[in-house]
C-alpha cells in the first residue's frame, strides 16, 4: 500500500513542512487514498490552493497539476480553469482563514453557481502560519495572539454557510474520523456539482498551545470528545449539544 | 461636401437623442464618410439633459468631438437655450415645435416631430426619427437610403416598422431653408 | 514560429463601432475565448459584448463577484489553455492589482483592459481621466514588468487589443490596453481586414516552464490537463515551479529574468508614431485620446508655419525612453499634455536631454485642441 501511494507524490519532494501533531498530513494521505480508491488518473486532476498551511497540502506534494494562488482567491482561480476546461477534475484545498475570511465571498458565489469544484477546507480554527491570530472559525472564548482575553465573537458554521449558499454536497469530519472522512472525499470526487468538506485538523503550536492543549494527544482527545456524529446528535438535547461539533453529511448524500 | 459637418443633438433622456446620433453616424458610415460620434454619458437614464454629437467628413477626423456645430437638432427648451448660442456662421437649428419656442428667427427650421409622431403614428417615441429624417431630407448630410439602412441595423425588429414609417414622414417634411 | 493567420471576427470592410465594442471584436479576432469580469462604468460595454460574442463563438463568459476574482479566474483559465481577458475601470483596476502581480510573477499571458475614468476612488465615474498610467506599471508590490498599450481611436481599440493578446502570448506577460472613457465611448469607422495575424503561446513537453536559456527567451508554457504535472505558484520558485522562498540566488535570478525578458525585447515591443518632427523646435509628446487633440492643434499650427512636431506613444510600458531621448536631442522643448498630474511627463524627464513642460488637466473632461494650441503658442 505504501509503495502504491508513492505514485501520487511528486518525485524529489522529500518531506512535508507540517509541524509535529498537525492534522494536515493525515488529510493529505486521506485525499490521495480516496483518489487511489477511485482509481483516478492524477493527470486529470488540478489542485488549487490559496495561502496558509493547508494550501501546502497539494503544492508541491501532489504529483498532478497544482496551482498555488494568492490569499483567498483559490476558488476564483479554480473557477476560471474549470469553466475553460471542464475535463479537468478540480479540487480546492485550503484553510479556514483562506476560504472563509479573505475568500468567503468567492466561496459562497462558487457554491451558488454550482461550479463542479471539490472544496476541502482544513479547519484548524486559527491562523497558523502567521502566528496564531483569531480566525472566523475560532470558538468563542478561546485565546489567540489577537484575542488575549478570549475570542469575543461567534465562529462561522462553515457547513451551514455553504449549504445555504447552494452547496450540492456538504460534509464535516475531523481527521480523528479518518475512514468516514476518506469516504466523504470519495463521494465529493464522485458527485457532480459544488462539493464542500470541512475537515477539523489540530494545530498544536498555535491553537493548542494557547488553549491548554500543548501536545498532539491532548488536542486530538479534545477533538474526539467534541465531535459527535449527526445521527447521534439527533437524539440529544440542546444542552447536551452545547459546545459539540456535529459531523456528517448534508445536501445530496 | 468639402469640410467636416458637425451635428449636435440635444434634449432630455428618453427622447432618443443618443439613438438619433447613432443612426446619423451609422448612415454616414454607410455613405463611406469618415464619422466620429459621441454622446453625453451619465448615471441617470431618463429625464436628464442629454446630448449627442456626430462629425461627418470626407477626410480622417483628427479631434473627434464637436467644436462648433453646423447643425443643431433640439428637442427641449433647455437644450435649445444651452446650445443655440454656440453655432457656426450659417448654421441651422432644427427644433421640435412641441417643446420649443425659439427666440431667434434666422436659421431655424420648425419640425412638428412629436406632434406628427402622436398624430400620425400614435407613439411619441419616434419623434427623434421624424426629426432626424427631416434634417436629412433638408440638408442631405447623408443619403435617405443610408438612414433607412441604419434604422434597419440599429432598431429592434419589433420597433422597425413604425420607425421606418417615422422616417418616411420626416423625409416628406422637407423644411424650408431660411 | 507560433504566428498564424486567422479570419477576423467581423466581415471585412467599414463598420461603425464604439471603442468598447471594438475591444470586444479585437479580442474575439485574436482568439480570446475566456472572459471574466465585474460590471463597472465606463467599461461595461466590453463585457456585455463579450457575453454576447463568446456565446456565439463557443467561448466561456463568467460574471464574477468582484474584480479580485475576475483577474484570478482569468489567470486560472489562461493556465487551462485559454486566451483570456478582463476589462475594468477605476476602483476595479485597483482591486485587480493583487492578481496582476500574481500573473506577472507566474508569467501568465492575459489581457487587462482599463477604460480610465477620473479618480481617485469613485471620483467621477462617468468622466474621463488617464490617471492609471503609473498604477498599471507599479500597482502591485515588488519588481516586475508588464506591457501597456495606449489606443487613440476606435480603430486602435480593435487593433491594439489584438496586439495586446499577441504580446501577452509571446512574452508570457500581463498586457494592458489603457483606453480612456472618451475613446471607449467614441464611435468611429472601424475598418476590418479579412485576416488577422495572431501569436499563440509556445508549448513544449518536459521542459521547465519557468526557466529560459537566455534572458531574452521566453520559457514554453504547457496547460493544465496535458500531463505535465505543473507546479504554478506565486511564491518564489525555481525553473520547475518548486517553491524556493529562502534562497536569495533563486529569487534574484527569477526577478531579473521576468524583468529582462521584457526590457531586453523592448525594440520589438515598443511602438511610437511621429509627424512633423524634422525641423520642429517644440514637440508635443502625447498618448491616448489627448493625442487626437494634440494632432489637431499641431496641424493647425503647422499650417500657420510654426515649427511644432508631434510624437505619440502607442506603447507606454516598457516606457519608450530611447525614443524620447532621441527626440529631446532634436528639439528645444517637449510639451506633454495629460489628463493626470504629469505621469508620463515625469517619466519622460528620466531620459530627456531638453526641458519637459507638463500640462495637466484633471477636471474630468478631455483636453481640447484649442487649449493645447494656446499652451503651445506660449512656447513657440
Amino acid at each position: 500500500m505504501v509503495r502504491a501511494m508513492e505514485q501520487y507524490l511528486r518525485p524529489g519532494i522529500p518531506t512535508t513542512p507540517f509541524c509535529p501533531g498537525c492534522g494536515h498530513g493525515i488529510l493529505l494521505g486521506l485525499i490521495l487514498r480516496a483518489i487511489h480508491g477511485l482509481d483516478i488518473d492524477m493527470r486529470e486532476m488540478l489542485f488549487v490552493s490559496g495561502i496558509g498551511c493547508a494550501a501546502w497540502i497539494p503544492s508541491p506534494h501532489f504529483n498532478a497539476d497544482t496551482l498555488h494562488t494568492t490569499h483567498g482567491r483559490a476558488i476564483a482561480f479554480a473557477t476560471g480553469a474549470k469553466l475553460y476546461n471542464p475535463k479537468l477534475r478540480v479540487m480546492v484545498i485550503s484553510g479556514d482563514g483562506d476560504l472563509f475570511s479573505i475568500g468567503g465571498n468567492h466561496l459562497i458565489h462558487a457554491a451558488r453557481r454550482d461550479i463542479d469544484l471539490k472544496v476541502i477546507c482544513a479547519n484548524n480554527m486559527i491562523y497558523g502560519m502567521t502566528g496564531g491570530q483569531v480566525a472566523s472559525t475560532t470558538p468563542r472564548g478561546f485565546t489567540t495572539s489577537t484575542t488575549p482575553l478570549g475570542n469575543p465573537d461567534r465562529p462561522f458554521d462553515l457547513c451551514k454557510l455553504v449549504e445555504a449558499a447552494g452547496g450540492r454536497y456538504v460534509a464535516r469530519y475531523s481527521v480523528t474520523q479518518p475512514l468516514a472522512l476518506m469516504e466523504s472525499i470519495k463521494k465529493a470526487l464522485f458527485l457532480e456539482g459544488f462539493s464542500f468538506i470541512e475537515v477539523l485538523s489540530p494545530c498544536v503550536p498555535q491553537f493548542g498551545s494557547k488553549n491548554l492543549m500543548e501536545s498532539a494527544p491532548k488536542i486530538i482527545e479534545w477533538l474526539m470528545e467534541k465531535c459527535i456524529p449527526r445521527e447521534k446528535a439527533e437524539g440529544l438535547s440542546r444542552e447536551e449539544l452545547n459546545g459539540k461539533i456535529i459531523t456528517g453529511e448534508w445536501g445530496d448524500v | 461636401m468639402s469640410k467636416a459637418v458637425q451635428v449636435r443633438f440635444g434634449g432630455f433622456g428618453g427622447q432618443g437623442i443618443v439613438l438619433a446620433g447613432l443612426l446619423l453616424g451609422r448612415a454616414a458610415s454607410f455613405d463611406s464618410k469618415f464619422v466620429a460620434g459621441s454622446n453625453s454619458y451619465g448615471a441617470q437614464a431618463r429625464g436628464s439633459a442629454c446630448r449627442s454629437e456626430v462629425i461627418i467628413s470626407e477626410d480622417p477626423i483628427d479631434f473627434p468631438h464637436v467644436t462648433i456645430p453646423d447643425i443643431l437638432v433640439v428637442m427641449s427648451q433647455r437644450a435649445y437655450e444651452l446650445f443655440s448660442r454656440q453655432l457656426a456662421r450659417g448654421g441651422l437649428i432644427f427644433y421640435d415645435s412641441q417643446f420649443i419656442s425659439p427666440r431667434r428667427r434666422r436659421g431655424v427650421v420648425e419640425v412638428s416631430a412629436t406632434g406628427m409622431a402622436l398624430q400620425d403614428i400614435g407613439d411619441k417615441r419616434v419623434a427623434n426619427v421624424i426629426l432626424l429624417a427631416a434634417v436629412v431630407a433638408t440638408t442631405g448630410i447623408v443619403s435617405q437610403e443610408a438612414l433607412l439602412r441604419a434604422i434597419d441595423e440599429s432598431v429592434k425588429d419589433r420597433h422597425l416598422e413604425f420607425n421606418k414609417k417615422a422616417a418616411a414622414l420626416g423625409f416628406g417634411y422637407k423644411g424650408v431653408l431660411p | 514560429m507560433a504566428w498564424k493567420r486567422i479570419k477576423a471576427s467581423l466581415p471585412p470592410g467599414r463598420h461603425y463601432f464604439s471603442g468598447n465594442e471594438a475591444v470586444a471584436e479585437g479580442a474575439i479576432s485574436a482568439g480570446c475565448r475566456f472572459y471574466a469580469g465585474y460590471p463597472i462604468t465606463p467599461s461595461s460595454e466590453i463585457m456585455e459584448r463579450m457575453a454576447h460574442r463568446l456565446g456565439q463563438t463557443g467561448g466561456v463568459f463568467v460574471q464574477m463577484e468582484d474584480e479580485l476574482s475576475s483577474i484570478s479566474a482569468v489567470t486560472g483559465a489562461s493556465w487551462a489553455g485559454a486566451k483570456a481577458m478582463t476589462a475594468t475601470s477605476g476602483p476595479g483596476f485597483s482591486l485587480m492589482m493583487e492578481g496582476i502581480g500574481y500573473a506577472a510573477f507566474t508569467e501568465t499571458p492575459c489581457v487587462i483592459v482599463d477604460i480610465q475614468r477620473a479618480g481617485p476612488s469613485t471620483g467621477q465615474a462617468t468622466r474621463v481621466g488617464s490617471g492609471d498610467i503609473m498604477q498599471a506599471k507599479w500597482g502591485s508590490h515588488g519588481d516586475y514588468q508588464i506591457i501597456v498599450l495606449s489606443p487613440w481611436s476606435v480603430q486602435e481599440m480593435y487593433e491594439q487589443t489584438i496586439q495586446a493578446f499577441n504580446l501577452a502570448e509571446r512574452y508570457r506577460v500581463p498586457t494592458f490596453l489603457m483606453g480612456e472613457e472618451a475613446v471607449g465611448h467614441l464611435r468611429e469607422n472601424l475598418e476590418i481586414e479579412p485576416w488577422v495575424r495572431v501569436f499563440d503561446r509556445k508549448k513544449a513537453t518536459g521542459r521547465p516552464p519557468f526557466e529560459a536559456k537566455s534572458p531574452r527567451q521566453i520559457p514554453p508554457m504547457p496547460s493544465f490537463g496535458e500531463g505535465e504535472r505543473l507546479l504554478v505558484t506565486g511564491s518564489t520558485h525555481d525553473g520547475l515551479g518548486i517553491r524556493r522562498t529562502d534562497d536569495p540566488k533563486v529569487h534574484a535570478r527569477l526577478i531579473e529574468r521576468i524583468n529582462d525578458k521584457i526590457l531586453l525585447n523592448k525594440p520589438t515591443i515598443v511602438d511610437v508614431d511621429g509627424f512633423f518632427l524634422d525641423d520642429a523646435r517644440v514637440a508635443v509628446l502625447c498618448y491616448g485620446f489627448t493625442a487626437r487633440s494634440s494632432l489637431s492643434a499641431v496641424k493647425g499650427l503647422r499650417e500657420e508655419g510654426y515649427r511644432v512636431g508631434f510624437m505619440r506613444l502607442k506603447t507606454l510600458w516598457p516606457f519608450p525612453h530611447e525614443n524620447v531621448g532621441e527626440l529631446s536631442e532634436r528639439v528645444e522643448r517637449i510639451f506633454v499634455p495629460e489628463m493626470n498630474r504629469g505621469q508620463v511627463g515625469g517619466e519622460a524627464m528620466k531620459s530627456s536631454q531638453c526641458e519637459i513642460i507638463s500640462f495637466c488637466q484633471t477636471n474630468g473632461e478631455v483636453i481640447r485642441p484649442e487649449v493645447i494650441r494656446k499652451e503651445l503658442m506660449r512656447l513657440l
